[in-house]
């Protein structure tokens, strides 16, 4: 289709739209690297020296080391565990016919309709009582949890692609269930895979109010997350700090993201739609 | 077979011809459904029964967490029906949904729409849009935290171009909060939701808007007359996902940015359910409001739902 001249307002409006995605994200990068009094006099201008000493502070006043790992830890064990549940689930129901089957897949399609963040009082409520409270342990049960539905249904739409004659053929050479899974469903729906971890990947990574309330305060227990908008009252109004630190928080996303952009905007619009 | 939502076609999985229920039933399938027992197991532990619970201690009289409890019945839906904070909750939440949702979903769609017919620099586009869907929410916070607050970057840029006089302190302001709450979603809404739009609008064939075109429609009709209705349900689902997150996801915001402030200013529902709950321990009458929350989503997404039904 050709664009003509009439199409000048929408580039114009359309690039003032990406300007304030990307202004603030600048002020924020180039305010990483500033004082306060560089900050306040030339809030748009490069910063006059690339010295790390605004990412030391945020770095050593929120513990943000302890909290990498804490996150790095919660989201790599939760995404194990999702996996370890869902593939099987999923294999089960993409290949039975049976109604108990359908009416599983149901249940898990309508839990895209339940919002996390209404139970989370009564989840709270859940980890005083298994004793886990106050600790990632906890998260790393209850993260699965939320992402079961959406992955458990790209999962099996992944699996239904399979043809059916391919696990006959196994089976005539008599694999178990297991290698079936094993050596046929999951080689064959690793795209699937990819995006069900990419997508669990961002939000586990990014959940912060279940975080803030399940695992505390405590600097040896909580994630980047939490301990991101602490800055703000310890460093008081330092935005260099403060800056400094959430550019911290972003970087593994960001790294993840330029690597595997084009997947990574797949599973998201996979992701979503299905949610 | 259930397919909750339609499934964007160049995008997604093609799902493939439903199998035969009857055609091959004849062959046992081994190690059946029983593998899918511990997910559901999971899942109902740490998400239905939550969920459950919500209405039981909406039933209940628990002034805190470590006081006596007792049934109190429909006695909290008095107390919460009766609290002006409340219904100043209702209000802000209305105008928050009321304002960011169309603006978000018309803008997105055009954004979506203006990438989908990739014009020069659509690649850059995409990558930028796609930022706020990447930024966490304590982020996204810190981000409008130093843009609005006193010294930030909006009274910066004022001062800078000599508007000295429009300055404001932002989110202390009861008349600014709750619209920067709404800035806020509006701002990473729009590029995300667009990203969306656009790699549905992909998946429809180029000749549908090429034959609009040589039959002297111009973009504009073209836009909104021909390639609307065809992701006319698609609009539905997004619009039903922004309404959720706008709806439940505030909280955080709200948290993060001006607890609610000032007054009650810019207290919304989802975050009076937290504020309830965590700061004032008032248990009963948070998960009431959360009961009245779930059902205020139902009811939206039914409405939604509607709206976008397909009308042939």
């Amino acid at each position: 289709m050709k664009l003509g001249k009439r199409w000048l307002p929408a580039h114009l409006l359309v690039w003032t739209y990406a300007g304030l995605l990307i202004v603030p994200l600048y002020y924020f990068l180039a305010s990483a690297f500033k004082s306060n009094e560089e900050i306040f006099a030339h809030p748009f201008a490069l910063p006059s020296s690339f010295g790390f000493g605004n990412f030391r502070t945020a770095y050593d006043s929120a513990d943000l080391g302890t909290a990498v790992v804490n996150s790095a830890l919660v989201t790599v064990l939760a995404l194990a565990l999702t996996l370890l549940l869902a593939l099987p689930a999923a294999f089960a129901l993409a290949r039975s016919t049976s109604r108990l089957a359908s009416a599983m897949e149901k249940i898990f399609s309508l839990g895209f309709l339940i919002p996390t963040f209404a139970a989370l009082f009564p989840t709270f409520l859940l980890a005083a009582a298994t004793g886990l409270f106050h600790t990632r342990l906890f998260m790393v049960f209850f993260l699965p949890a939320t992402a079961m539905p959406l992955s458990v249904v790209i999962l099996v739409q992944f699996m239904r692609t399979i043809p059916r004659e391919m696990e006959e053929a196994a089976r005539m050479d008599g694999a178990s269930t297991y290698t079936v899974l094993r050596h046929i469903y999951i080689p064959m729906c690793l795209p699937g895979i990819a995006t069900v971890l990419l997508l669990n990947f961002l939000t586990f990574w990014n959940e912060y109010l279940y975080s803030l309330i399940i695992i505390g305060p405590d600097p040896e227990q909580r994630t980047v997350q939490v301990a991101l908008p602490t800055l703000k009252a310890i460093t008081g109004t330092d935005y260099g700090v403060l800056t400094a630190g959430t550019v911290l928080t972003l970087v593994p996303v960001w790294i993840v993201y330029t690597v595997l952009q084009k997947r990574m905007q797949q599973a998201l619009i996979n992701g979503a739609v299905k949610a | 077979m259930t397919t909750l939502t339609p499934t964007p076609g160049g995008a997604a999985v093609r799902r493939p011809a439903p199998p035969a229920t009857t055609g091959r039933s004849g062959t046992p399938r081994q190690g059946g459904t029983i593998l899918a027992v511990p997910a559901l197991v999971w899942y109902a532990v740490f998400m239905i029964g939550p969920v459950i619970a919500i209405f039981v201690i909406a039933a209940l009289h628990w002034p805190g967490m470590l006081q006596p409890v007792s049934f109190a019945g429909l006695g909290n839906v008095r107390t919460v029906l009766d609290d002006p904070v409340f219904w100043d909750a209702v209000r802000n939440t209305a105008v928050q949904l009321a304002v960011a949702l169309p603006i978000m979903i018309v803008c997105a769609y055009m954004l979506g729409y203006y990438v989908a017919q990739k014009p020069p620099g659509h690649r850059v586009i995409r990558y930028l849009l796609f930022i706020p869907g990447l930024i966490s929410t304590p982020a996204k916070a810190m981000v409008f935290y130093a843009a609005l607050s006193p010294d930030g970057l909006a009274n910066g840029a004022l001062q800078s171009v000599g508007l000295g006089s429009l300055t404001d302190a932002w989110l202390a302001s009861p008349s600014t909060a709750l619209a920067c709450l709404i800035a806020l979603d509006v701002w990473s809404g729009i590029g995300f939701t667009a990203v969306l739009f656009a790699a549905r609008l992909d998946s429809v064939p180029d000749d549908l808007g090429e034959a609009a075109q040589l039959d002297g429609a111009g973009h504009w009709r073209t836009m909104w007359r021909i390639h609307f209705p065809v992701i006319r349900d698609y609009a539905g689902v997004v619009t039903m996902l922004q309404f959720l997150w706008t709806l439940f996801g505030s909280a955080q915001h709200v948290l993060l940015l001006t607890q609610g402030g000032p007054g009650s200013s810019s207290t919304t529902l989802s975050f009076l359910v937290y504020q309830k709950a965590f700061i004032a321990a008032d248990l009963g009458y948070s998960q009431t409001v959360g009961v009245i929350l779930f059902l205020a989503g139902l009811v939206g997404l039914l409405t939604i739902r509607r709206a976008f039904r397909q009308n042939y």
